[in-house]
């Protein structure tokens, strides 16, 4: 096995009213989205998402942590939240170290119920915690 | 016959064929052949059955597979349904709370002018009978302008949740404007409404707030119109505005209804 690693140019999308704002960061080994997700075609936006993290887990053995401010998200990208989840789960079942913060207003409990319903089936670490500040 | 029968016989013949004294005997030859033939067929017979078994069971292994398969995709497909239907009911209330906001005045909690506009809407399409009344905080500017806005605020939340408790259930209240309110009675005739918001009047104006060891309290003026016939609002409307600017004008601290026609 090489020690040549491929890196993918990391990610940095500007949020807008119906998509998120995402920016990746190779270096560090992290991920973040943060707003409202209902865009015309989440799957061309979520298809770069779930290739970055995928390319990440392949390339390197270093932790990948996700941190999320998601509010409103809409089914399809509901399903992409789910496969990125899923990524993680069977990295981690193959002793990678992955984690997720998932941040919500505290105003809206809602938020954190629904991010809680994502966390079912995670065996690795998901913190669920209320932001300072609202997103 | 047995598997062990067959054994045995099996054994027999063999043994049968291997005693040297029988070879030569006419019947020899055609039982070494019958013997040969037999053990080929059964070799074949037991490889078939080996390989018959292996495919049923890799049709079990693939069945559990699907299995295993589709009740992990309906377990998704579950989960997905459930998380989506979370998020659609967030959006609904989130929506319910936008109408709320956006009917409702924020600092006395009243209908808003919008929605008084839809009640008044919807009326116009009716042949009921209604009077409206319009509400007027006497000499209001002066209070915000020698006490300030908050106390100023303040007065009109007490005036509005003694006047949103004082009210029938049949009746509704919003706030018009600034310090104006506007109360909607319906099947009620110009003198019933104008009791009700007589006696309304006299309750408001034992409302009092506390401001640096001092009440304040404040008088209203009304103006009254009843519906005549079929007109719109906007004319009902406007005869109880003239009413109240006469009330205001004839010096306030009272209601005046438009006359009868």
């Amino acid at each position: 096995m090489g020690s040549k690693i491929t890196m993918i140019s990391d990610l940095d999308i500007a949020g807008g009213q119906s998509t998120p704002a995402i920016q990746s960061h190779w270096g560090s080994g992290r991920l973040a989205m943060q707003g409202d997700s209902y865009p015309e075609n989440s799957y061309e936006l979520f298809d770069q998402v779930i290739g970055w993290v995928r390319h990440f887990l392949d390339e390197e053995s270093r932790p990948l942590h996700l941190e999320l401010d998601l509010v409103y998200l809409n089914t399809s990208s509901v399903k992409a939240m789910m496969d990125i989840f899923d990524l993680l789960e069977e990295a981690h079942l193959q002793g990678r170290q992955v984690s997720v913060e998932w941040r919500y207003d505290p105003r809206n409990e809602r938020i954190a119920e629904l991010a809680d319903e994502f966390r079912e089936d995670c065996s690795y670490p998901f913190a669920i915690t209320p932001a300072a500040a609202p997103a | 016959m047995t598997r062990e029968d067959e054994k045995a016989l099996l054994a027999r013949i063999a043994r049968l064929l291997d005693t040297p004294e029988h070879l030569g005997h006419p019947l020899y030859e055609a039982l070494e052949a019958l013997y040969l033939h037999h053990r080929a067929q059964q070799e074949q017979l037991e490889r078939m059955i080996t390989i018959s078994d292996r495919y049923q069971q890799l049709a079990m292994e693939a069945r559990q597979v699907t299995q295993t398969r589709y009740e992990r995709a309906l377990r998704r497909q579950q989960k997905l349904s459930r998380i989506s239907d979370g998020y659609q009911a967030l959006m609904r209330e989130r929506n319910q709370a936008l109408h709320e906001a956006s009917t409702h005045d924020s600092l006395t909690g009243l209908p808003n002018r919008r929605l008084i506009d839809e009640w008044l809407q919807r009326l116009d399409g009716s042949r009921c009978r209604y009077t409206l009344a319009l509400l007027d905080i006497d000499h209001f500017k002066a209070i915000n302008d020698r006490y300030g806005h908050d106390v100023g605020d303040r007065l009109l939340v007490a005036v509005s949740s003694t006047m949103r408790k004082a009210l029938r259930e049949s009746d509704l209240c919003g706030r018009w404007g600034g310090e104006e309110f506007l109360l909607l009675f319906t099947d009620t005739a110009l003198d019933e409404a104008g009791d009700i918001v007589e006696r309304l009047r006299q309750q408001l104006a034992n409302v009092s707030i506390r401001h640096d060891n001092q009440r304040l309290s404040v008088t209203l003026s009304a103006g009254l119109s009843e519906r005549r016939d079929t007109e719109s609002h906007t004319d009902t409307l406007k005869r109880a505005d003239r009413a109240l600017l006469k009330a205001k004008h004839d010096g306030r601290d009272r209601s005046l209804a438009d006359a009868k026609p």
